[in-house]
C-alpha cells in the first residue's frame, strides 16, 4: 500500500488535493481512499489530509504516522513543529514541497536528498488568478509522483471533485491544463505493483519492512485532569504568529488614509491599532490577511501586496 | 430610516480596548470572531464567557487562549445551564461577603447556531424561564461551521451544507420570536457591518436585569463561500435586503432599529456566495428564488 499525508492551510484545498489522489487512483483501477484531518480545518490553519492507494481492500483506518509520501502546499509550516508536517518523514521515500527556493527550506539534512521541490503557488497564481486554489496542482504532483496512475485519471479526477465542491464549470478547464503543466513537470518516483499490491520503491529511505504496519498512532486515554486541561495564562494567544497564513499583505498608504477608523473597526482578528495621531497600523505578525480592511477603506488606502516571504 | 441611539453617535465613541489578544486560530475573516471582538469591547472586561461548543471553541487551543476574562468551555446543549451555575456562584460569593460587589461579572453564553437553535434550546429556554440574569451571544453562520458545515435549525432555504446538496428544504428557525415568546427583557439582532447599532443595543441591555439575547449574523466566508475580504459587503448587503433584519424587542415589543429605505433585491445577498450558486446556474431557479424574495417581502410588510 501507498500512504500520501498531505499538508497545508485551510483554503489551499489539501482536502480537496487528497480527494483528487483517492479518486483518481480509482479510476486508474486501483482501490483508493481519502479523509481530511478533522479537527482545526479552518481558513488559514495547518491542515491535513490522507490517501491510501492499493491493488487491494484498503482496511487501515486512522491517522498516517508513515507515509510514503509526504506533499507539503506551504514551506511556512515546516517552521511550525506543531503542525506535524515531519512527523514519520524520516522513514518515508520523498517529500514534495511547494516552494521557490529549496535551498533555504528549515529542514534536517537527513531529509534534504529525498526532497522534491516546485513553485506551485507561482503556477497556480497564473493559471487561476488565486495563489491559494492549490487543490488541482497538489493533486497532480502528488498523482505524478506516485507513478502509478496515468494523467486521463487525473484529469477525470479533478473534473469530479471540484465539481463536487462547487467550482464553476469555466474554471474547470484551467484546472486541467494546470495539472496537465505540473504532470509533466514533475518524474514519477519508483513504484513496485506485483498485480496484489502496489509500493513505492524506497530510496535512501530505510528498508521497506520498517515501513509495513505500524502505521496507525495510537491515542491513549487521558485522565481528566488532563484530558480537559485549564489555561491560567490569560491572552497568550499573542504568542502564535499567525501572520504566515497570509497570501496577500494588506498595506496602508498614510498619505491617502483619511482616519476615519473603519479598518480599527471591523479587522475581525483586532490586529488594526490606532497610533497616537489615529493612524491605523497593522499587527503583521498576526495579521492573516483576509484583505477585509482593504475592502471596508473609504478611500482606497489600503492595497495589497503578494507574500513572497511569509517569515 | 435608523431609530435614535442614546450611548453612541460615531465610530470614534467606540471603546478603544482590545479584550481579544490576536493569536486565534479562527478562521481570516471570521464573522463570528468580528461580533465577538465588538460585544467584548463594549461590555468591557469583567466577563465570564460560558462557551458552548461550536467554532468558538478554536478561540483557547490549549495551551493558549485569546481571552483575559475567563472562559468555560461547555457541551452544545449545556451553556445556559452553566451559565446559570456561573450565575449562582457569584450571587453566593458577593452575598457572603467574599467577593466584593464591584467585582461583578456579565456572565455571558457564547454559542453557534446550531447550539442556540438546536441542542441547547431546551437549557436556554429553562434558564430564560427562571429569569436567569445572564447574557448569550448567538453568533449565527447559518450551520454546523466547526464540523464541516452541516445543516443546522438556521440554515436559510435553498442553502448548500455538507448535509444538503441540493440546498436546504426547510425554513430558517425564527429563533428571535422564540426568545421573544419568553418575554425576556431584552432581545436583539446584531451585525459587525452595523457597529454603532450593536454597541448601542448592548448599551440598552446593561440596564436591564434577566436574560438578553444578541443574536448576530456571523459572515462564514468558509462555509458560505465568499472571499474573506467581502465579509463587511456581505453583511451589508444581509441588512439593505431586508434578509437580516436589525431589531430589538425590550419586554417583548418589537421595534426594528434600522429600515432600508430601498431595499435590494434578495437576488444581490445570493449571488456572491457559493452556497447558492446553484439557485443561479447552470439555469435558474425561477421558483425558489421567488420564494425567497416573498418571505422577505413579507417579513417586512408585518414589521413595525
Amino acid at each position: 500500500m501507498i500512504r500520501v499525508r498531505l499538508h497545508g492551510r485551510g483554503g489551499h484545498g489539501v482536502k480537496t488535493a487528497g480527494r483528487i489522489v483517492g479518486s483518481a487512483a480509482f479510476h486508474a483501477g486501483f482501490h483508493g481512499q481519502d479523509a481530511p484531518v478533522y479537527g482545526a480545518e479552518r481558513r488559514g490553519a495547518a491542515v491535513a489530509s490522507y490517501a491510501w492507494i492499493d491493488r487491494g481492500p484498503i482496511r487501515e483506518r486512522g491517522v498516517i504516522a508513515r507515509p510514503d509520501l509526504i506533499v507539503i502546499a506551504d514551506e511556512t509550516l515546516l517552521a511550525d513543529p506543531a503542525s506535524g508536517v515531519l512527523a514519520g518523514a524520516e522513514t518515508a521515500t520523498a517529500l514534495f514541497v511547494n516552494t521557490d527556493r529549496v535551498e533555504a527550506l528549515a529542514l534536517p539534512d537527513s531529509l534534504r536528498s529525498r526532497v522534491i521541490a516546485a513553485d506551485l503557488t507561482s503556477r497556480t497564481l497564473a493559471a487561476l488568478g488565486r495563489a491559494a486554489a492549490l487543490s488541482a496542482s497538489l493533486g497532480a504532483a502528488a498523482v505524478r509522483l506516485l507513478g502509478a496512475v496515468p494523467l486521463d485519471a487525473l484529469l477525470q479526477a479533478i473534473r469530479d471533485e471540484l465539481t463536487a465542491i462547487g467550482v464553476a464549470p469555466t474554471e474547470l478547464g484551467k484546472n486541467e491544463q494546470l495539472a496537465r503543466d505540473v504532470f509533466a513537470l514533475l518524474q514519477p518516483l519508483a513504484f513496485a505493483d506485483t498485480g496484489k499490491s502496489l509500493s513505492l520503491a524506497a530510496q535512501s529511505a530505510p528498508a521497506a519492512s520498517e515501513r509495513t504496519g505500524g502505521s496507525m498512532a495510537q491515542v491513549g486515554y487521558e485522565g481528566v485532569m488532563r484530558g480537559t486541561p485549564s489555561i491560567l495564562s490569560g491572552g497568550n494567544s499573542a504568542a502564535r504568529h499567525t501572520g504566515a497564513w497570509r497570501v496577500q499583505r494588506p498595506v496602508i498608504d498614510p498619505a491617502l488614509c483619511s482616519r476615519c477608523g473603519l479598518c480599527f473597526v471591523q479587522c475581525p482578528d483586532g490586529v488594526v491599532s490606532l497610533d497616537a495621531e489615529g493612524y491605523p497600523v497593522i499587527d503583521y505578525d498576526h495579521c492573516k490577511g483576509c484583505l477585509l480592511c482593504q475592502r471596508v477603506c473609504p478611500v482606497g488606502a489600503i492595497h495589497e501586496e503578494r507574500e513572497t516571504r511569509a517569515w | 430610516m435608523r431609530v435614535a441611539r442614546e450611548h453612541f453617535h460615531n465610530l470614534k465613541e467606540l471603546p478603544k480596548t482590545e479584550q481579544l489578544e490576536p493569536g486565534s486560530p479562527l478562521c481570516a475573516g471570521c464573522g463570528g470572531l468580528s461580533a465577538l471582538r465588538l460585544v467584548h469591547q463594549v461590555l468591557g472586561e469583567n466577563v465570564v464567557w460560558v462557551n458552548a461548543a461550536g467554532c468558538m471553541t478554536l478561540l483557547a487551543t490549549f495551551p493558549y487562549t485569546p481571552m483575559h476574562a475567563s472562559w468555560l468551555y461547555t457541551t452544545m446543549g449545556s451553556a445556559a445551564a452553566g451559565a446559570q451555575g456561573v450565575r449562582d456562584a457569584l450571587d453566593i460569593l458577593i452575598e457572603s461577603g467574599r467577593l466584593p460587589a464591584e467585582e461583578n461579572l456579565h456572565v455571558v453564553v457564547l454559542a453557534g447556531d446550531g447550539s442556540t437553535l438546536d441542542m441547547g434550546l431546551s437549557a436556554t429556554s429553562a434558564a430564560i424561564h427562571r429569569q436567569l440574569d445572564f447574557w448569550y451571544l448567538c453568533y449565527d453562520n447559518e450551520a454546523y461551521g466547526n464540523t464541516g458545515f452541516q445543516l443546522s435549525a438556521a440554515s436559510p432555504l435553498g442553502s448548500l451544507t455538507a448535509t444538503t446538496h441540493h440546498g436546504a428544504t426547510q425554513r430558517k428557525k425564527d429563533i428571535f420570536e422564540i426568545w421573544r415568546a419568553h418575554r425576556p427583557p431584552y432581545v436583539a439582532t446584531l451585525s459587525a457591518h452595523d457597529p454603532l447599532d450593536l454597541a448601542e443595543k448592548i448599551a440598552r441591555g446593561k440596564e436591564l436585569h434577566g436574560p438578553k439575547l444578541l443574536l448576530s449574523l456571523a459572515v462564514c466566508p468558509t462555509g458560505w463561500g465568499f472571499d474573506p475580504a467581502l465579509g463587511d459587503e456581505i453583511a451589508k448587503l444581509a441588512i439593505e435586503t431586508g434578509v437580516w433584519p436589525l431589531k430589538e424587542a425590550k419586554d417583548g415589543v418589537v421595534r426594528h432599529t434600522y429600515r432600508p429605505s430601498r431595499f435590494r433585491p434578495v437576488e444581490d445577498y445570493l449571488r456572491p456566495q457559493r452556497r447558492f450558486r446553484h439557485l443561479f446556474a447552470p439555469q435558474r431557479n425561477e421558483e425558489l428564488l421567488s420564494r425567497l424574495q416573498q418571505q422577505v417581502d413579507a417579513y417586512w410588510r408585518d414589521a413595525t
